[in-house]
């Protein structure tokens, strides 16, 4: 107990020393952290607006009244019940011109002057869910065959699949970033570490003379690794967290877009983070001091050159 | 309780530092090595610390081959060692007491054991009163009172010391001898490197006088220089 607490001890004296040394690491692991976890949490948003307008109608089948231009009485329901049948088709439900016009007064409320038109020419619709948004060009293709009912197709599957891109696109960036500047990360500590040795490096050999092991030597730069890994880590994941709930703030404005990501997205990746910090503090400190006890050892450092 | 046999050093660039030096130190004993600058005193201190490979030869310290001993060996092998060196080698950043302190929870020794034993050496050297101040608040004789300390503070059964009074006046020299002595009456084997005429002269132990790494003289109870012949 006595050997942890004067490691630990080790440990503390020599982040209080190395002060500006320790601030650069943490730094270092700070930034690529926020780096990688703001990509991550970017991502996210993607992928819940994704998931979300997924979630709604893909398309929109404008139809010619019935009665007019040769559009014989029950045609709607007819293209109804055959678009029902169509293997793209997850769902599909009749829109009429009263709830046309309904939603018609939803959106434009705040502009009276555009809620003075006649109500009878607002066309009916069909609303369609696909199975897959890939296949919203057959789809459409199908239904632009059908002249005579279709007046107009309307469809949010382009942008859909475009934000799909995007997010994919994001997913290999961030996923890219993540290891890029996770190995940033380790290969800053190794490099703050070995720098901390080298400030030290008397003291090391006084160490080794009195016969401190190298695990005796290595723990309390584990330990600093570990602490700069872990302080770094948990600001970034503060940082980021911050960001994204006043993010989430500001998104409240827009209806269309969520921009907010759950509390339970931050605990889990938050978590991963702080190990991964903690993780790379403590391998950055290895690989920065497995040269330099490899090559303490019996080369002569320990005592003064000359015979 | 060292035994070297033909030792051989050779350094980088075909420096002979050690030349089939052979030598058989017994429990106790206080041997003296003399010898010019670059005759080799200071490479035999650090090839019986398993500081230095030797290029050829065994040697034994403490009944155990030291040449064949693994890397991760060598920590237990100083700890039975203690080592003074001319240039004190403190801690800057801990207290007398903390450095001698070091040695021991080095060793993983417990506080409760740590503290009166540390007291005890301190006494010894007579630093008790100094025992707060840190390395660079001291004077040269008292940081390597300090050093002796720390060597002699798990009660080694060997002390190797490389020049330890090089930087000392006489007067403070003498004080070191003394301890040093002090030392070797309880029965630690001491091995000191010098080229201390007087002191060497005042001691009247053994003496191994060295040149060009090899040994040119091993004398019982000698002077730094040989005696004339009779």
């Amino acid at each position: 107990m006595s050997r942890i607490i004067f490691l630990l001890k080790e440990a503390m004296v020599s982040l209080r020393r190395n002060i500006l040394i320790v601030a650069g690491a943490v730094l270092a692991v700070f930034i690529s952290l926020t780096l990688a976890l703001g990509a991550l949490v970017v991502n996210e948003i993607l992928r819940l607006n994704t998931i979300a307008w997924q979630e709604g109608v893909h398309v929109i089948v404008f139809l010619n009244d019935e009665g007019e231009n040769g559009v014989p009485l029950g045609a709607h329901d007819a293209l109804l019940a055959d678009v029902r049948t169509w293997e793209e088709v997850q769902y599909a439900f009749p829109f009429d011109k009263a709830q046309a016009w309904e939603e018609y007064k939803e959106l434009f409320a705040g502009q009276p002057e555009l809620l003075d038109i006649d109500p009878t020419i607002l066309p009916a619709s069909i609303r369609i869910e696909l199975k897959d948004i890939d296949l919203h060009q057959s789809a459409r293709f199908k239904l632009e065959q059908r002249t005579l009912e279709v007046r107009q197709v309307a469809t949010a599957a382009e942008s859909i699949e475009q934000l799909q891109n995007l997010s994919n696109v994001l997913n290999v960036l961030g996923l890219g970033m993540a290891v890029v500047l996770g190995i940033a990360a380790v290969v800053l500590i190794a490099n703050t570490i070995r720098l901390a040795i080298y400030a030290r490096r008397d003291e090391v050999s006084i160490m080794k003379l009195v016969g401190a092991s190298n695990w005796f030597i290595r723990v309390p730069f584990l330990l600093e690794g570990m602490i700069e890994g872990l302080i770094g880590a948990s600001l970034a994941v503060f940082a980021v967290w911050l960001g994204a709930s006043n993010l989430a703030t500001a998104g409240e404005a827009f209806a269309l877009f969520r921009l907010d990501v759950s509390q339970e997205f931050f605990f889990r990746w938050g978590a991963f983070f702080l190990i991964f910090g903690a993780a790379a503090g403590v391998i950055g400190s290895m690989l920065g001091l497995s040269k330099y006890l490899r090559d303490a050892d019996g080369t002569g450092q320990d005592v003064p050159t000359g015979f | 309780m060292i035994r070297l046999d033909n030792v051989t050093k050779v350094y980088e660039g075909a420096t002979v530092a050690a030349n089939d030096v052979s030598l058989d130190i017994q429990k106790g004993e206080f041997v003296f090595l003399v010898g010019a600058s670059g005759s080799g005193k200071s490479t035999l201190i650090r090839l019986m610390l398993r500081d230095e490979p030797v290029t050829r030869g065994k040697i034994w310290v403490a009944g155990k081959d030291i040449t064949t001993l693994p890397r991760w060996k060598i920590p237990f092998l100083r700890r039975s060692v203690g080592t003074v060196f001319q240039d004190y080698k403190l801690l800057p950043n801990k207290t007398v007491k903390e450095n001698v302190a070091f040695a021991l929870e080095v060793l993983g020794r417990p506080r409760s054991v740590i503290g009166p034993q540390v007291d005890q050496v301190l006494e010894l050297v007579d630093l008790s009163d100094k025992a707060e101040r840190y390395p660079r608040q001291l004077s040269g004789g008292e940081q390597q009172r300090v050093s002796v300390a720390r060597s002699f503070v798990n009660r080694p059964p060997i002390m190797l010391c490389d020049e330890p009074t090089g930087n000392l006046d006489p007067k403070t020299s003498v004080e070191i001898m003394k301890l040093l002595d002090r030392i070797n009456r309880t029965g630690t084997t001491i091995v000191m490197a010098t080229h201390d005429h007087a002191i060497v002269d005042a001691m009247k132990r053994r003496v191994v006088a060295l040149e060009g790494g090899k040994v040119i003289r091993d004398d019982e109870s000698g002077g730094y220089e040989a005696a004339p012949p009779e």
